[in-house]
Order: structure tokens, then sequence, then C-alpha cells
């Protein structure tokens, strides 16, 4: 659901035509001067055609200085970022040696472990000395370690899956695994929403695929029907197999999938389900076991959830969990399992002393009180913003909140001032998202102070004043906001 | 003035060239560029209103000739070029035919050639370039004319 006031709209769609007339301009311009200048293909084809790279060229580069900003420090509540300047306009950036100590809202550290933590570092450096930081080989061949055993029975205990296997990298796992999965004569059918591995996967597995209208569960159902009526393309045989593939939080928008209804449509269908918790797993429900215990979904009825460590638990790496005999066909087929370099041994060290103390085997309760505090946090956040009268998107509970910009120009707007008042965000335009809607994308994490969310939260409606996103204005709530503040303070 | 919102939930369109098109205020944003640019030929050229409506009549009809009808493929590589040998005419919708944008993008030539050939009283030559733009827009927008390349202009590339 879209809702935008309808000024907005307008201008959006005139400044990105404005923006791409003065870069079909320049281009027109460039090639003309290129004309003159010698071309040194020496017969060689060009590697890309002008049309394909001018968004990159023409948008992109001009705005890249609010982008790829490298970091000096570990993604904690507190960040180091690096200042950088550039002396062509944003064409070439170079580093400085000067550091910026900003309040982190980007980095996914949902239950802060991206920091040194008191049980998780020692074991991790014990790891380390013992396997060294890489196995250097693949898992079939010598890389399966001790860790790597553990870690797979851990995380199939605790996401209530029979079995589990490991990969080195979350966007791999989605784009090895859905080909391994599912071929030529298969029907996938993804949310509209979903997420570029996905994607990337499902176009490198050959199978068919259909798009549903995002967290819609009657449209799946129309194309369902429509589908397995129509059958495969041209020969209309019925489809091999179908796989229904969702996310359990959309990492654009901040909301959870709508579960139930959407694992119901499936059951009546006979369609499997795929379920990408990359940014729910250890974020929501009650014991951190992601979207299935918060909405009250039995795990026996997922056919295959799939995860990534580089959210929630400060490591890097995605888990494919599913029933013995799923994980033991993947096992056999999976190029990312055969070819790809297994996980290192202290990041999966990580993960399993991170998942030990999310369900408290730790034998301390800071598991739960990581929980509680994210929730709170996330809670409070969205709502004084909601108070302050920005557009933010998500549902209760979710630790992400995009506040919408809309108009390309208030992107790097918002983005440079909150630098400068040390205020680390993330901002997203096209096409990560639709065209009329760039937001900026704040992450809640665990380890974020009162203190720290209510000075984010003064920086953010200054900013919000200057560039002017306060699109719903709620001018009764005001004077409550501010009185808020004082007691909090 | 009352703060309009529009609301819409947008169709799965997965070819980014042109799911901007889907949604809300695209049309009258249209409308006022041209709107904008009549006003601005007035001002620039000191010229009659009739000859402002031809002058955006003509070069409406070389932009939207070009940029519609002639480029072919996407600005972005990531689609890896499944649409490039479509025009951007026939990527818009999914390339479903008598879509409501369909529609509203035929009717736009014809309605600027009647502001365009009423201003100027009918005469030439105006009235013969103005009835030629709006031949070749609008043939060029039958359903008809899907994928096909006359004689094979910009057939290859």
């Amino acid at each position: 659901m879209v809702r935008l006031p309808y000024l907005t709209a307008l201008t959006t769609l005139f400044s990105y035509g404005l923006l791409f007339a003065f870069g079909q301009m320049r281009d027109f311009f460039r090639k003309i001067l290129d004309l003159w200048k010698s071309k040194n293909l020496q017969g060689y084809a060009p590697i890309c055609l002008g049309l394909e790279d001018f968004y990159t060229r023409r948008l992109y580069l001009r705005i890249q200085d609010c982008f790829n900003r490298p970091i000096a420090s570990a993604p904690d509540a507190w960040i180091d970022v690096v200042e950088r300047y550039s002396k062509d306009s944003n064409k070439t950036l170079h580093r400085t040696s000067k550091i910026n100590k900003c309040l982190n809202l980007g980095s996914y550290n949902y239950l802060g472990f991206a920091a040194a933590d008191e049980y998780c570092t020692p074991r991790v450096i014990e790891s380390l000395k013992q396997y060294s930081p890489s196995t250097c080989s693949a898992r079939v061949d010598g890389g399966t370690t001790k860790l790597h055993a553990e870690l797979e029975e851990v995380v199939a205990r605790f996401v209530r899956k029979p079995a589990a296997i490991l990969f080195g990298m979350g966007y791999a796992t989605n784009s090895a695994i859905i080909p391994a999965l599912i071929g030529k004569g298969g029907l996938i059918i993804s949310d509209s929403l979903n997420h570029n591995s996905i994607v990337n996967g499902a176009r490198g597995s050959g199978a068919t695929v259909r798009v549903f209208q995002h967290n819609s569960a009657a449209h799946l159902e129309e194309v369902l029907r429509e589908q397995i009526a129509e059958g495969q393309p041209r020969t209309h045989r019925p489809w091999k197999k179908i796989i229904v593939i969702i996310e359990g939080i959309y990492s654009m928008e901040g909301e959870l999938c709508k579960l139930p209804e959407i694992i119901a449509v499936c059951k009546k269908y006979k369609a499997y389900t795929y379920l990408d918790e990359a940014h729910s797993i250890g974020a929501i429900g009650k014991s951190g076991r992601g979207v299935c215990e918060l909405l009250g979904v039995d795990t026996a009825d997922m056919d295959i959830m799939m995860g990534t460590f580089t959210k929630s638990f400060g490591s890097c790496g995605g888990y494919i969990a599913a029933s013995k005999e799923i994980i033991q066909h993947l096992k056999n087929t999976c190029p990312a399992h055969f070819y790809a370099t297994s996980m290192s041994p202290p990041a999966a060290q990580q993960v399993i002393s991170a998942i030990k103390v999310v369900l408290g085997e730790d034998g301390s309760n800071r598991g739960a009180q990581k929980l509680a505090q994210i929730r709170d946090n996330s809670n409070f956040f969205r709502s004084e913003l909601h108070k302050m009268g920005f557009e933010v998107l998500g549902d209760k509970d979710s630790p992400v909140m995009p506040i919408m910009l809309y108009n390309p120009a208030k992107i790097p707007a918002f983005s440079r001032e909150c630098l400068r008042r040390n205020l680390a965000v993330v901002t997203v335009a096209f096409p990560a998202t639709p065209l009329l809607l760039a937001r900026a994308r704040i992450c809640i994490s665990a380890s974020h102070t009162r203190e720290d969310m209510i000075k984010a939260l003064e920086v953010i409606s200054k900013v919000g004043d200057l560039v002017g996103i306060k699109y719903f204005p709620v001018e009764p709530q005001k004077h409550l906001t501010d009185k808020i503040q004082k007691k909090l303070e | 003035m009352a703060k309009l919102y529009a609301q819409t939930v947008p169709p799965p369109d997965l070819n980014k060239n042109t799911e901007w098109f889907m949604y809300p205020g695209v049309w009258t944003t249209y409308i006022f560029i041209i709107f904008f640019t009549w006003l601005t030929v007035l001002s620039v050229f000191g010229c009659t209103p009739g000859m402002a409506w031809t002058i955006v009549n003509l070069t409406h009809f070389a932009v939207t000739y070009y940029f519609f009808h002639w480029k072919k493929g996407t600005p972005f590589a990531e689609d890896q070029g499944i649409y490039n040998r479509l025009t951007w005419w026939e990527q818009i919708d999914n390339g479903k035919q008598l879509t409501d944008n369909r529609k509203f993008l035929t009717v736009l030539p014809v309605v600027l050639y009647l502001i365009a050939s009423h201003t100027t009283d009918y005469q030439h030559p105006m009235l013969f370039f103005n009835t030629l733009a709006v031949i070749v827009l609008v043939i060029a927008k039958f359903p008809n004319m899907h994928k096909v390349r006359i004689f094979g202009i910009n057939s290859g590339h």
C-alpha cells in the first residue's frame, strides 16, 4: 500500500524527468566530444552499450558520497565513519585519515552482537587459535570441522526443524539453493518485493517465475489457480513442482509477511513454501525464533526455512533448515556445498555462542534482555517518529523502519545533513526500491540506549524539518511529545 | 487547499524501465510538462500562441517518437538484456495492449494536434507538419504494430 501526498508524486516525477533530461543532454554532448577523440578499442566491442549504465553514470555517481562509506570500527551502536572528499564532483572519492564518530542507525546489528561480547568473543578467539581463520577447503573435501557439525545441530534445534545445512555467504545461499531445488518444468511464485538474491536464484534455476502482489494471499491464490489450470507454457503439461518464496521481514518495508494466510493458501493447492528469514531470525518472536514464533505458525508447515547469520548473530553466512531428506539431497547436489569454501570457523563459533546467549544456555538471562530491549527500542522509536509526522513504514515489533523521502534530491540532502550531525543512516533509492519511493532505512539495535535514541530522534527531527519530509503533520500531539521527551531526559 | 493524498497498490511489474509509469500523478505530470513547455516557448520566442502550440506539438513528436518508439532496451544492466529488442512502448504494462496507460498516451497526441491546428486556424504549412506528426504517432501506437519493424528500420543493433 503506497500512500503519498499527490503534490509530492508530481514533484518527484518532475525531478526524475529533469535529471533524466540533463543526463541525456550530457550524454549527447559526450558523444559529440568523443567523435573527435580517437577510439582505442582496437577492434574489440565496447564493454557496455551507452544506454545500459545510464542510471549509474548520470544519477548514481552524482550522489555517490552517500553510499559505500568506509568505516573504521566494529559496527556497534556508535561507529567510526571515514571522511572522504572529491575534487571532480563525486566521480572519484578519496579517503582522508579523519574519522567521524557517529551514531549507527544503518547496520544490521539487531541483538548487539556486532561488537565485542563478553561470552562470544573469548570463545571466538579460542576457536581462531585452534582452527585458524579459514578452512581452506570446500565442505566436501576438508572443510567440515567439529564447529560446522555442531552449528548445524544448534541451528536446526533453534529453528525447530529436523536438520540444517550451512553456507559461507547469505546471498549465495539463496542463489545457489534455489537452482538445486527446482529446475525447468517447475514453477516459482515469489513475492513482488523479494530480495535480489531470491530473484537471481529463481532466474538461474531455469524454472518459470511468476510474481504475486506483495503480501496478498488473495492474489497468490489467484496466481496459483491460474498457473495450475494452465500448466507449463506451450505444452500445458502439469508443473513438476511449485515453490512459493516469501520473506519473514521485508528489508525495504520493515513489514512482516502475512504468514498464516499464505501458508493456508499453499497447503490448499499443495505448493511448497520457502521462507527467507534473513532479517527476522533472532530479532523477533518471544525467544528470538523468528516470524513463525511471532505469528504462531508451526514450523512443520514450512517446507524450507532459510536464514542468515549476518543480521542478528554478528557473523557471516547463511543456513537452510528443512527435513532430513531435503538436507541430505542438498548436501548431495548443491554446488555451494561442493565447490564453495566452507564457513570460517571463528564465524561459526560466533553463531554458536550467540545462539547460546539468545536461548539462555550460557547461564545468564542476557538473551531475554536483548530480545526485550530490541522490541522496546523498535516500538519506542517508531511511535516517536510517527508522532513527529514522518511517514514510517513497517509493522509493530519490527526493528527495520524506513522513513519515506520520495524526492530524489532529498536522498543526498538527508544523508549528508545527518552525517554532518554525526548520525550515520542508510538511504535507498531506485532501483532497489520503486522509482517514486526513495527512503532512509533505520535499523534499530538492542545496544542502542534510550539517550542514543532520543539524540537520534532530535537530529532526525531537525534534519526532517530542513529537508521537508514530515508529510503527515500531527499538530495537536506536538506538545505531548515535548512533555514525554522532557520526562525521559 | 486540503492535503490531497493518493493511495494505490502498485501492480507487480518487474521491468524497472516501465514500472514508474504505473504510479499516481504520472498523467498529470505529463500534461503539466507539456503546458509549461508551451509557456516557455511563448516567452522565449515571442510568437503567436498557435505557432507555440505547433512548436510544442512537433517537439513532443520528436521527443516521444525517439524515446517511446525508437530507443530499445533499458538503462539498467541487471535485467540482462531481455528487453533489448523492445522499445519502451512495447515494454509498458508488460506488453499488454489497450490498457489505460496506452489509451491515455494514444489520445494525447490527438488532443495536441487538435489544439495546435485550431490555434493556427488550419493554415499551411503548420497543418501539414502537425498532421504528419499525429499520423505517425498514432499509427506507431496501434496494437497491430506491436513488435513490427517496417522495412527492417531499427530492427538490429
